[in-house]
């Protein structure tokens, strides 16, 4: 990458912090490096208002943080498996929820558009959702000439899971989709591929 | 800005300090389409000076063979609410601009919350026909002194059921801006116009209770504060003239011929904004545009509403 | 206007051609010897008789063709149009706004009565005729932004104004210069601006954002940008990029004239009334070296331009795997004395 070159469209990610200003918090996270991000958080400060606190496990984790979880969280602590019951349970949660609320995430790329596009549902803008990139850095990939969305892209370029082309991992990014743009990169020289390099690990 | 010549079709004395104004085109041919909370500016010629002041469109904005103004006759006019009361009749002709909406639906709010105080009612009036058109979830919420200034009071009721709800001061009724914040549902938008004092409670309250900016939309047509009369230089435009106490910068400028861009005349949408080269005394910001930084600076100010305390300030126009 | 369609393709065989009148009518973006990216908006007000800002939306000798190569993307690859569901009434905008201008423009190929809401539109060049309700999207075959895409040259899309910014929350998009609509729906301003490259340095974008939310009703604007394409092709999409991207290999010294086109964008701006959006056309403008060369005026100047190109405005446009061989054709053209400014031809 050319020094001093950024785009716009990437998302830029930072700490999670309390927002004083709220009439309930609710705090999603995935993983150990997730759980980690919870518990930093809650060193901040026990907030006023009502707080609820959604921990998907990772299925290879070697760190639990559960129970330290349950010591630290006033309100509701919910712990889930799978991504997909923690969605279930935003979906749940959502409809009875007022202006005020506040949203925090922590995880992968693709864990934290999931929750803003569901969140979405509800008119709530993504920069509105306090997010801190956690676990990996590995990216979602649009593939343009499919259509398809590749996930868990951790090089350059990746093979599309649609149509086997080999695409290029832009850093443009679409905030409705969760996904960065792919680009055929061999089109004008076919089979000429640049040096694949994992550089979101 | 470009300009329609309309005729005045009709005035009716709505309440006490209220009229409603129908207009025409000149032409006799239909007037654009709007969209719901638009404004248009109109120019009156007072005297030999022309006075501008916005107003809302009340009407349907489907139907435009004419537009539809209310004026409140303020207590401290500077001219146009006195001027439109009771120099304007049927027949008489006005110029105004385009439609401008800087109040604006948003149009994929889950909820709609209308907050209107007195007269502020007026840019509510065109929402609510978008609104029902469209079939949006909206709450029409509307405060006034007493039954007698409730301007349209009835006309509301009907257009919009249950869910128009009235609050009069003299009957001991309260609007508590945090109890009916407190209780929306995510995606809730809220669209407050009123006396100033209003839309800056209902704003703190939203803003206090963790309600994100872009979910608060607010409009006041408050008028320029006056202020010690000062010289102002145009340096682009080679002019040296006075601004007097009770007209604004932007007035001065427009009176001497320069063609000076404004969009809301009330310090709120940066339209107007002009380029300070040099001043001898403070500035006097009294818009709600610039940043704090932006008004230490003093390299920037809006002519609409801010002023200066000096004998001579020179802006780049 | 006296034209006859033509009969042509921008795909396959690409058979598109100038007629020597098109071609005087180029819209030539270049008043200087160098280029630099700028905002250089302007009034779109009435142009010179003839030119391609005469009116609101130009109709030239090749309307028909393009309408039909609009139809064949879009039937190839339906993303190539996307709405937003909050835009209905930015839809019904830009089809009276359409609707009114061509049949003013155009009084012999376009007619258009109105009866209350009840409008009858006739399309003679393309052959459609269609009475609907306007504003009931019951009474029209397909979506109203999607209907009179098909029957105006150029890309279009739809900004919703919200949030201190817009949002391409609709557009119909066939003939784009290397942007995907499916990818970039819904994004605010600075997200799909976010590749364009060296401007976020300038300033220039957040400058053009405040002009453009300040436009009026009544009072549209337009400006040129440019960039070029090998063959005279439209969809130059990155949907299709394996189609056309290939092309670029295949430019040598013999073929400059042939196959390299100077592409230009006229893009204007119009303030919509019942939605308070903004409509934004693209519209595509494509000229071959060998007809640039027509003009002197223009051939010397498109070299100097194109020699002195940023290498960032190079890679970002696409053209660096032929700017040199095209320079180097263009240069035989140019006696190096200095030329006033302007884009006037001869």
């Amino acid at each position: 990458m050319e020094r001093g070159y950024w785009i716009r469209s990437k998302p830029v990610y930072s700490a999670l912090l309390w927002q004083q200003k709220a009439t309930a918090h609710l705090v999603m996270v995935e993983g150990s490096a997730g759980g980690l991000a919870a518990i930093k958080l809650f060193q901040q400060m026990q907030p006023l208002q009502p707080t609820t606190v959604i921990y998907v496990k990772d299925k290879v984790s070697d760190a639990d943080y559960s129970v330290a979880l349950r010591k630290i969280v006033p309100d509701d602590l919910l712990v889930f498996e799978t991504k997909d019951e923690a969605m279930i349970a935003l979906q749940k949660y959502l409809p009875n929820a007022l202006m005020g609320l506040r949203i925090y995430v922590a995880g992968s790329e693709r864990f934290m558009w999931s929750i803003a596009q569901i969140a979405g549902e509800y008119g709530i803008d993504d920069a509105d959702i306090y997010k801190e990139l956690t676990g990996t850095l590995a990216r979602s990939v649009y593939c343009v000439h499919c259509k398809t969305i590749t996930h868990e892209a951790h090089t350059n370029i990746k093979k599309c899971c649609g149509c086997g082309k080999m695409l290029f991992v832009r850093d443009h990014f679409s905030r409705l989709m969760g996904a960065y743009m792919g680009l055929m990169v061999d089109a004008e020289s076919p089979g000429v591929l640049p040096e694949i390099e994992e550089i979101y690990p | 800005m470009s300009i329609i010549n309309v005729t005045v079709a009709n005035v009716e004395q709505v309440t006490p300090l209220v009229k409603h104004f129908t207009l025409v085109k000149e032409d006799g041919s239909l007037f654009p389409a709007f969209s719901g909370g638009s404004h248009i500016v109109v120019a009156m010629n007072i005297n030999g000076r022309v006075h501008r002041n916005p107003y809302s469109l009340m009407g349907s904005p489907e139907e435009t063979g004419a537009y539809h103004i209310s004026v409140r006759k303020q207590e401290k006019s500077r001219g146009g609410s006195v001027f439109m009361h009771e120099q304007i009749k049927v027949g008489s002709k006005l110029q105004i601009t385009y439609p401008v909406n800087l109040f604006a639906l948003e149009k994929r709010a889950r909820k709609n919350l209308l907050i209107a105080g007195g007269i502020g009612i007026t840019p509510f009036m065109s929402q609510i026909e978008d609104l029902n058109r469209t079939g949006a979830a909206y709450e029409m919420h509307y405060a006034y002194r007493s039954p007698e200034h409730g301007a349209f009071s009835d006309e509301l009721s009907a257009k919009c059921g249950d869910k128009f709800k009235c609050y009069v001061e003299s009957d001991g009724d309260t609007l508590d801006f945090k109890a009916l914040l407190s209780k929306q549902p995510l995606g809730t938008h809220v669209y407050v116009c009123g006396p100033h004092p209003m839309v800056v409670a209902l704003i703190e309250t939203a803003r206090e209770l963790g309600w994100p900016e872009n979910n608060i939309h607010s409009e006041q047509f408050s008028a320029p504060p006056s202020g010690d009369a000062f010289k102002l230089k145009l340096s682009k435009s080679n002019l040296e003239i006075v601004v007097p106490s009770e007209m604004s910068m932007l007035e001065a400028i427009e009176a001497a011929g320069v063609d000076a861009p404004y969009l809301c005349r009330g310090g709120a949408c940066g339209r107007c904004e002009l380029e300070v080269l040099c001043t001898d005394g403070p500035l006097i910001h009294n818009d709600h545009y610039l940043t704090d930084a932006e008004k230490a600076a003093g390299k920037k100010i809006m002519p609409c509403v801010s002023r200066a305390k000096c004998d001579l300030l020179e802006l780049n126009i | 206007m006296n034209v006859a369609f033509k009969k042509e393709t921008f795909r396959d065989d690409y058979s598109y051609e100038n007629s020597p009148e098109a071609i005087k009518r180029f819209p030539f973006p270049f008043p200087e010897d160098t280029y630099m990216y700028s905002v250089n908006i302007e009034p779109h007000t009435k142009g010179p008789k003839g030119s391609t800002i005469e009116f609101a939306f130009d109709i030239d000798e090749h309307y028909v063709a393009e309408c039909e190569d609009k139809a064949k993307t879009l039937a190839l690859d339906s993303s190539r149009y996307q709405a937003l569901p909050h835009m209905m009434d930015a839809q019904w905008d830009f089809l009276e706004l359409t609707m009114d201008s061509l049949s003013a423009d155009y009084p012999k190929l376009f007619t258009l009565t109105k009866d209350g809401k009840n409008w009858t539109w006739e399309n003679k060049p393309l052959g459609i005729k269609t009475s609907f309700v306007f504003g009931d999207k019951t009474t029209l075959a397909m979506e109203p932004f999607e209907y009179m895409s098909r029957q105006v040259q150029g890309d279009f899309v739809l900004l919703d104004q919200r949030n201190g910014t817009l949002y391409a929350d609709a557009g119909f998009v066939t003939s784009q210069a290397d942007w995907s609509l499916a990818f970039d729906a819904g994004m605010a301003w600075h997200e799909w601006h976010g590749p364009v490259p060296q401007v976020t340095k300038l300033g220039v974008m957040d400058r053009a954002l405040k002009y453009l939310m300040n436009i009026q009703l009544g009072s549209p604007v337009r400006r040129l940008n440019w960039t070029m394409t090998i063959n005279p092709r439209l969809d130059t999409s990155p949907e299709n990029y394996p189609l056309w991207g290939g092309d670029r290999n295949k430019v040598t010294p013999d073929n400059v004239g042939d196959l390299v086109h100077l592409r230009v964008e006229l893009q204007s701006l119009f303030r919509l009334p019942r939605s308070n959006g903004l409509f934004f056309s693209i519209r595509c403008y494509l000229i071959s070296m060998d007809e640039l060369s027509t003009y002197p005026r223009w051939v010397k100047r498109f070299h100097r331009v194109l020699k002195s190109l940023h290498s960032d405005l190079v890679e970002y446009k696409g053209l660096t795997k032929f700017r040199d061989m095209t320079v180097q054709w263009l240069s035989r053209f140019d006696d190096g004395k200095p030329m006033d400014i302007g884009t006037h031809p001869e």
